[in-house]
């Protein structure tokens, strides 16, 4: 990468694009693509020294941590779920008004005997006994769900890593619950999903985050105050 | 140097008490680690997979791998060991890698209270041999704990988990203000949960869900209602467990104030001489002390009843230099094999570093 360049990565597509995009405008930082509607490349009128990468969320939590980009937008529960070798190099500059969200705990609407994570905990260890298994979560969270379940006293467990679409797996008995993040609740219902009422693991929302590797960077600190305002 | 010098003295006078040294393995097998306390010990297990695609680790703690041997080479005798070495735990502070230890263990005691005090007076014989004149000598017993909570008026799931947390301080007090306060339960949900009930009861109970059936759902759904928890028992109850582990004081005054302690609250409980396997209690320089929160906070949630350690001070720091207790339960209930009494002590060689 080009030492004089300041390479900002912002979310691909949905949501958090627009929002992303809305953020730049407002700071006056005009990003056009040379590449069309699909290039994942922009730069930014009068500004030649910053480019803008159209990436993966999670990506742009590596990218940020190898120094390979400079600020980004991405979701703070990524940030979080990251190892700590990632985490450590990554700053949150400022938390910002969009992609508010919670990472919680739910099980079928059907188990009502369980109700919070002592129910659960006292569920998985029948579990275990009966059928010489651990219960099952399904989580695109595995490191927050883990640690907040040890806090919790829950230890009898294994994760299974989803891909997407977490809401479907106890109905396909891929997991007994999830651990999902959420932001109206709207889907968990619709899956007939309820969350523990201590399930909340955490807190989300999107923020400006810096490489500490690029920290003497030309230029960089101004950026991060303009958006910081 | 000083290390190696205090370990050879150690390990001899140990040697002398009629312990047999045995090497542990310094890799296992995961599945024995992980079948039966789950994800709890993967935290900080130094894992790896073999050519055969089983996962194997650096021993995390050196008790275990000596249960293991114990039942793996199906010793059923009482026996009593001696081994050292390090345990290999992940962790963000370098110093805590690795933990350097001596051990002694009795298997299959046939007078636990008769090893118990072996255990304790053998540790108190290597204190002396390492030279530090002054120590304070914690004893507690988690007995004394599950006595109290059973006499409790609060549903059985409650008493259960109580006893599970009750090493686990933070998580433990968390218990006690939803016990005091009632604060977890939303009368809305549990109003829709009876409608969902009523509606599971009309089905066929074979019905699987999410890997339970409606029957055990509807069963245990069942059992929680039946047997309610009331605010002004939970209250009561929180106050004398809040009280309960505020207990400390000489070892000597430990019986008469623990059953001050009981009959105070009507709790039909006497305390006898067994809770306490000490025959030193003379020793000058010795401090003994009684509490009932001995080793709350520290990862020592397998010890069952008798639990003990003993704190020096080196350069103005108070560190323990030796801890152990009973643990009958550890080879049943958290590594899946059959049920070995046992009773051990560790010495801590990293206060020497």
């Amino acid at each position: 990468m080009n030492k004089d360049i300041i390479n900002i990565g912002i979310v691909s597509k949905g949501r958090l694009k627009e929002e992303s995009e809305k953020i730049l405008k407002k700071n006056n930082l005009k990003i056009y693509t040379e590449d069309g509607e699909r290039g994942l490349v922009a730069k930014v009128k009068g500004r030649k020294n910053i480019r803008v990468l159209f990436l993966h969320a999670r990506e742009i939590i590596d990218q940020l941590s190898l120094g390979n980009i400079d600020l980004g937008i991405s979701g703070f529960d990524l940030l979080k779920e990251s190892e700590i070798n990632i985490q450590k190099n990554i700053k949150v500059e400022k938390k910002l008004k969009f992609g508010f969200a919670t990472l919680q705990l739910a099980v079928r609407k059907e188990f009502i005997d369980v109700f919070t994570t002592l129910d659960l905990d006292e569920v998985a260890e029948d579990y275990r006994r009966k059928n010489k298994k651990l219960i099952r979560i399904g989580t695109k969270y595995p490191n927050l769900t883990r640690d907040a379940l040890y806090k919790r006293g829950v230890t009898n467990f294994t994760i299974v890593k989803s891909l997407g679409s977490t809401e479907l797996m106890p109905a396909m008995d891929t997991a007994m619950l999830i651990s999902d993040i959420s932001s109206t609740g709207t889907t968990m219902k619709k899956n007939h999903l309820r969350p523990l009422s201590d399930g909340e693991i955490l807190k989300s929302q999107a923020c400006l985050l810096s490489s500490k590797k690029s920290k003497s960077k030309k230029g960089l600190q101004g950026l991060i105050k303009l958006f910081s305002k | 140097m000083k290390s190696k010098n205090s370990s050879n003295k150690i390990l001899a006078l140990i040697k002398s008490q009629g312990f047999n040294k045995i090497e542990l393995d310094s890799v296992l097998e995961t599945k024995y680690i992980l079948q039966r306390s789950g994800e709890n010990f993967r935290k900080y297990l130094f894992s790896f997979y073999n050519s055969n695609g089983e996962e194997l680790c650096l021993r995390p703690d050196l008790t275990i791998s000596s249960v293991l041997r114990y039942a793996q080479g199906n010793r059923f005798n009482k026996e009593k060991v001696f081994y050292t070495g390090s345990a290999f735990r992940k962790s963000y502070n370098k110093k805590n890698i690795l933990i350097k230890q001596i051990g002694m263990e009795i298997f299959s005691s046939k007078d636990e209270n008769k090893d118990d005090r072996e255990i304790i007076d053998t540790s108190i014989k290597v204190l002396k041999k390492t030279g530090f004149k002054k120590a304070k000598v914690e004893i507690g017993n988690f007995k004394l704990f599950e006595l109290l909570i059973q006499k409790l008026s609060i549903p059985q799931r409650w008493k259960n988990r109580l006893i599970k947390f009750y090493w686990n301080k933070e998580y433990f007090s968390q218990l006690l203000k939803r016990l005091d306060s009632n604060s977890d339960i939303d009368p809305f949900i549990v109003a829709g949960d009876h409608k969902t009930y009523l509606k599971m009861k009309k089905e066929y109970p074979k019905k699987m869900i999410a890997g339970r059936t409606y029957e055990e759902i509807i069963e245990r759904y069942e059992r929680k209602i039946n047997d309610p928890r009331l605010t002004k028992t939970g209250k009561t109850s929180s106050k004398i467990i809040k009280e309960f582990l505020k207990i400390k004081c000489s070892l000597k005054d430990a019986p008469k104030k623990l059953n001050a302690f009981y009959k105070k609250y009507n709790l039909n409980i006497s305390v006898a001489k067994e809770f306490f396997p000490i025959s030193t209690s003379n020793q000058k320089d010795l401090k003994f002390e009684f509490s009932t929160s001995s080793g709350r906070g520290r990862e020592v949630e397998f010890y069952s009843s008798f639990i003990f350690s003993i704190d020096v001070k080196i350069k103005g720091k108070t560190k323990t230099f030796i801890a152990g207790g009973r643990y009958n339960d550890l080879s049943s209930k958290k590594l899946g094999l059959r049920k070995i009494p046992a009773v051990g002590a560790a010495v801590n060689l990293a206060v020497y570093e």
